[in-house]
C-alpha cells in the first residue's frame, strides 16, 4: 500500500496548513484586486502573497514547505537515501534567472536540508502537481525509493500574467469555475507539499491511502482544451480501472475547473462520459486562484484536509450551472466524510492527469 | 492598388512568421482562417489583435470582435478604416 | 526485455539516425538549421514553421525515428507509446523571446507565450501521431541516464509498450538533442540501461 500525508499549504490565505484550512472552510478567498499588476498597468484580480517580500521567493517557499513537512514526519526520512524530493513547477524562479529557473533554488535546498538524492523537477504545465504525486507513487511501487516528498510551487510574475493577458484568458472578476457567468482564470501563487511513502508509521498525524493515478494526452491542441474531453476521460477511466474502482465509489471530485469557458465545458463532458455527473464536485480555484504547477499539489492537500475534517468545500464563485453537461457542483459546504476522492488536472500541451485518495 | 491592404499582408507575414509566403500569395478576399486560405488558428487570431495595436493603434478589447474582422484582408481593411474614421 | 531500438542525435552541425549522419549544417544556408533539416528530409507538416525550436527539435527527431522504424506507427495502440523527455533549461529559449516581445517589441506575443512551457513539445508530437499515452517532462541539471532508465522502466511496467525518450538541450546556439525509442517487444536493439544510454548519448 502507498500512503500519503503530512500535507502543507502556503498561500495568500496563510503560511500554515491550519491557517489555510480555517480560511477555506469559512469560504474565504485569497483573491484580491491588485493595482497595476497587468500589462499596461491594468488592475487585476490575483491570489497573490502580498506579504512575500523575500529576494528569493521560490527558494523561500520550497524551504518553508520542507521545514513544515519535516515537522510532521519521522525526521530521519528527510536525509534518507531512500527518499526523493520531487518539485512540480512551471516557471520556478524565472524572475531571478530565466536561463535556469530551478537550478540555484534546488541546490540551496539540497545543501540546507542535507538531501541525499538530487531532487527531480517536473514541469508539465498545469498537470505538474498531480503528475508529480503519481510519479512519487510509481517510484515507491517500483521500489526505487521508499519515500517521496512532493512540493508544488509557482509564483505570479509579469511573465505569466502578461502571457495569460495576451491570450485574453484572465477574468475581469474573481474566477467563477463552472458558473454560467465565468469568463476566465484568476492567477494565483503558493506552495503545497505532501509526503508519499510505503510506511504508514512515518506520519505523525496519520496517513491516507494514495491510489496511483495516470495521465493521458488529448492529442488535439497545444493550448486549447479538447472539445470531447478525450484525454481527461481516458486518464480518469484508466485511473479508476487500474485501481478497480467503480465511478459510484467516488465520493467527491476535486476538479481542475480553471473557469475558462472552454476548459470547464470540456471537464463537464469528460466527467459525463465517465459517469461522474452526480458526484459532489468542486474547483478550488476560487480560493487559491490558478497556481499553475503548484495547483495539483495545493488542491490535493486541501482535499486531504477535507477528508480529515469531514467537510466538502463549496466551489467558490459557483451559482448557476454553465456547462452543457450538468455536474453536481457544490454551491454550499457539505458536512460529509468522504471515503474516496478523485483529483484531476488538465493543461497546456494537452496533458490530463488524475489520482485517487482513500481514507484508511 | 490599395496600400492599406498591401501593408496588412506584409504585416501579417511579419507578425505571424509565415514562411515561404509573399504578399502576392494572399488574395484580398481569401479566408484567412480557412485551410484553403492561410489556415490560421485561434492563437494567430490573438496575434492579429497585437498587430492591429502595434501597426494601427487600434485596441481590440473583445476577441470575439476579431472573429468577424479577421475573415479576410478585405474585412480587416474595412474594420481598420471604420475604427479610424 | 526492454531494448533501445532506434535513436536520433541533433547537434549544432549534424543530424544522425542510429549513428548515421543524415544532414550536415550548411552555414551559408538561409534560415535556421532545423528548417534546413526539415526541407532536406522533405517533411510536409506546415505547422512545423509555427513551432518553437524545442518543438521543432522534437518533431524532427521523432519523425526521423518513425522513418527508420516503420513498425512504431502500426504496432501499437494509440495509448501504448509513452513519452519521457527532459532537459536542463526548460523552455528558456522561447521564454527569452517572449520576454523580449513585451519588454522591447510593444506587447506580449500570444503565439510565443503558448510555447513557454517545456512539455508543449510532447503535445505537438502527441497531436501529429494521435498518441494518447502518458507524458512527462523533467528539468534536470544534466543528462541523467539513471532517471530515464528508472522512469522509463516504470512506464513500461504500467501500461506502455514503448517509450519515446528524449534529452532536448536547445538554448540559442547550443543544441544537444538525443531522442531514442525503447520497446518492450523487440528482437533487435541495445539493452535499455544506464551504461548503454550514457555511451549512446555522447553528451
Amino acid at each position: 500500500m502507498t500512503y500519503i500525508g503530512a500535507e502543507v499549504i502556503i498561500s495568500p490565505l496563510g503560511r500554515t496548513t491550519a491557517q489555510n484550512w480555517a480560511a477555506i472552510s469559512a469560504n474565504q478567498s485569497g483573491i484580491s484586486l491588485v493595482k497595476q499588476a497587468g500589462f499596461d498597468n491594468a488592475d487585476l484580480y490575483l491570489s497573490k502573497m502580498l506579504d512575500l517580500v523575500d529576494d528569493y521567493k521560490f527558494e523561500r517557499l520550497l524551504s518553508d514547505a520542507l521545514t513544515a513537512v519535516s515537522e510532521q514526519i519521522d525526521p530521519k526520512i528527510l536525509t534518507s537515501q531512500r527518499t526523493i524530493v520531487i518539485i512540480s513547477s512551471t516557471k520556478g524562479e524565472l524572475d531571478k534567472d530565466i536561463n535556469d529557473p530551478f537550478g540555484k533554488s534546488i541546490a540551496a535546498l539540497v545543501e540546507r536540508f542535507s538531501l541525499v538524492n538530487q531532487p527531480l523537477v517536473l514541469s508539465n504545465a498545469c498537470i505538474s502537481g498531480v503528475l508529480a504525486i503519481n510519479a512519487a507513487s510509481n517510484f515507491i511501487q517500483a521500489k526505487i525509493y521508499d519515500h517521496a516528498i512532493v512540493i508544488g510551487c509557482d509564483l505570479i510574475s509579469d511573465f505569466v500574467v502578461y502571457g495569460f493577458q495576451s491570450l485574453f484568458a484572465i477574468s475581469d472578476k474573481p474566477c467563477a469555475p463552472f458558473d454560467a457567468s465565468r469568463n476566465g482564470i484568476t492567477m494565483g501563487e503558493g506552495c503545497g507539499a505532501v509526503v508519499v511513502s510505503n510506511t504508514k508509521e512515518i506520519f505523525r498525524n496519520g496517513a491516507l491511502q494514495l491510489l496511483s493515478g495516470t495521465s493521458a494526452n488529448d492529442a488535439n491542441h497545444i493550448s486549447g482544451p479538447s472539445r470531447t474531453g478525450e484525454g481527461l476521460f481516458r486518464s480518469v477511466r484508466k485511473t479508476l480501472e487500474s485501481n478497480q474502482i467503480a465511478p459510484d465509489e467516488i465520493d467527491f471530485v476535486c476538479a481542475h475547473g480553471t473557469a475558462t469557458v472552454f476548459n470547464d465545458e470540456m471537464e463537464s463532458i469528460a466527467f459525463d462520459r465517465v459517469g461522474l455527473t452526480n458526484v459532489p464536485l468542486s474547483s478550488l480555484k476560487g480560493y487559491f486562484g490558478h497556481t499553475l504547477g503548484a495547483a495539483g499539489v495545493i488542491e490535493t492537500t486541501a482535499s486531504m484536509q477535507m477528508m480529515r475534517h469531514g467537510t466538502l468545500l463549496k466551489s467558490l464563485g459557483y451559482h448557476e450551472s454553465g456547462t452543457s453537461k450538468k455536474l453536481n457542483v457544490l454551491a454550499e459546504n457539505v458536512s460529509s466524510r468522504p471515503e474516496t476522492i478523485l483529483k484531476t488536472a488538465s493543461g497546456f500541451g494537452g496533458g490530463n492527469a488524475s489520482l485517487i485518495i482513500r481514507s484508511l | 492598388m490599395d496600400n492599406l491592404k498591401e501593408d496588412l499582408k506584409k504585416q501579417i507575414i511579419e507578425q505571424l512568421n509565415l514562411e515561404d509566403i509573399t504578399p502576392t500569395d494572399i488574395a484580398d478576399d481569401a479566408l484567412l482562417f480557412d485551410d484553403g486560405g492561410l489556415g490560421l488558428d485561434s492563437i494567430d487570431a490573438l496575434e492579429l489583435i497585437v498587430l492591429l495595436e502595434k501597426y494601427h493603434g487600434i485596441q481590440v478589447v473583445n476577441p470575439e470582435e476579431g472573429k468577424v474582422a479577421f475573415r479576410s484582408i478585405d474585412t480587416m481593411a474595412e474594420y481598420i478604416r471604420k475604427r479610424k474614421s | 526485455m526492454s531494448l533501445i531500438t532506434t535513436y536520433c542525435h541533433l547537434s549544432a552541425d549534424q543530424c544522425s539516425v542510429n549513428g548515421k549522419v543524415v544532414s550536415t549544417r550548411e552555414r551559408s544556408a538561409a534560415g535556421s538549421w532545423f528548417k534546413q533539416i526539415y526541407k532536406e528530409q522533405e517533411f510536409v507538416y506546415p505547422k512545423f514553421y509555427k513551432m518553437d525550436a524545442l518543438s521543432q527539435a522534437g518533431f524532427l527527431a521523432s519523425e526521423l525515428i518513425k522513418r527508420a522504424n516503420q513498425g512504431i506507427v502500426n504496432s501499437y495502440k494509440d495509448d501504448e507509446i509513452a513519452m519521457l523527455f527532459a532537459n536542463q533549461s526548460s523552455s528558456a529559449d522561447t521564454d527569452l523571446r517572449f520576454m523580449h516581445s513585451y519588454e522591447h517589441n510593444g506587447a506580449p506575443s500570444p503565439s510565443l507565450f503558448v510555447y513557454t512551457l517545456p512539455n508543449i513539445v510532447l503535445g505537438e508530437i502527441a497531436i501529429i501521431n494521435k498518441w494518447y499515452g502518458e507524458n512527462m517532462f523533467a528539468v534536470l541539471p544534466k543528462f541523467a541516464p539513471g532517471f530515464f532508465a528508472d522512469y522509463g522502466r516504470i512506464l513500461l511496467s504500467t501500461g506502455a509498450k514503448a517509450v519515446l525518450c528524449g534529452w532536448l538541450g536547445v538554448l540559442g546556439d547550443h543544441i544537444e538533442v538525443f531522442v531514442w525509442l525503447v520497446e518492450n517487444e523487440s528482437e533487435n536493439g541495445l539493452d535499455f540501461n544506464k551504461e548503454n544510454l550514457l555511451e549512446l548519448a555522447g553528451i
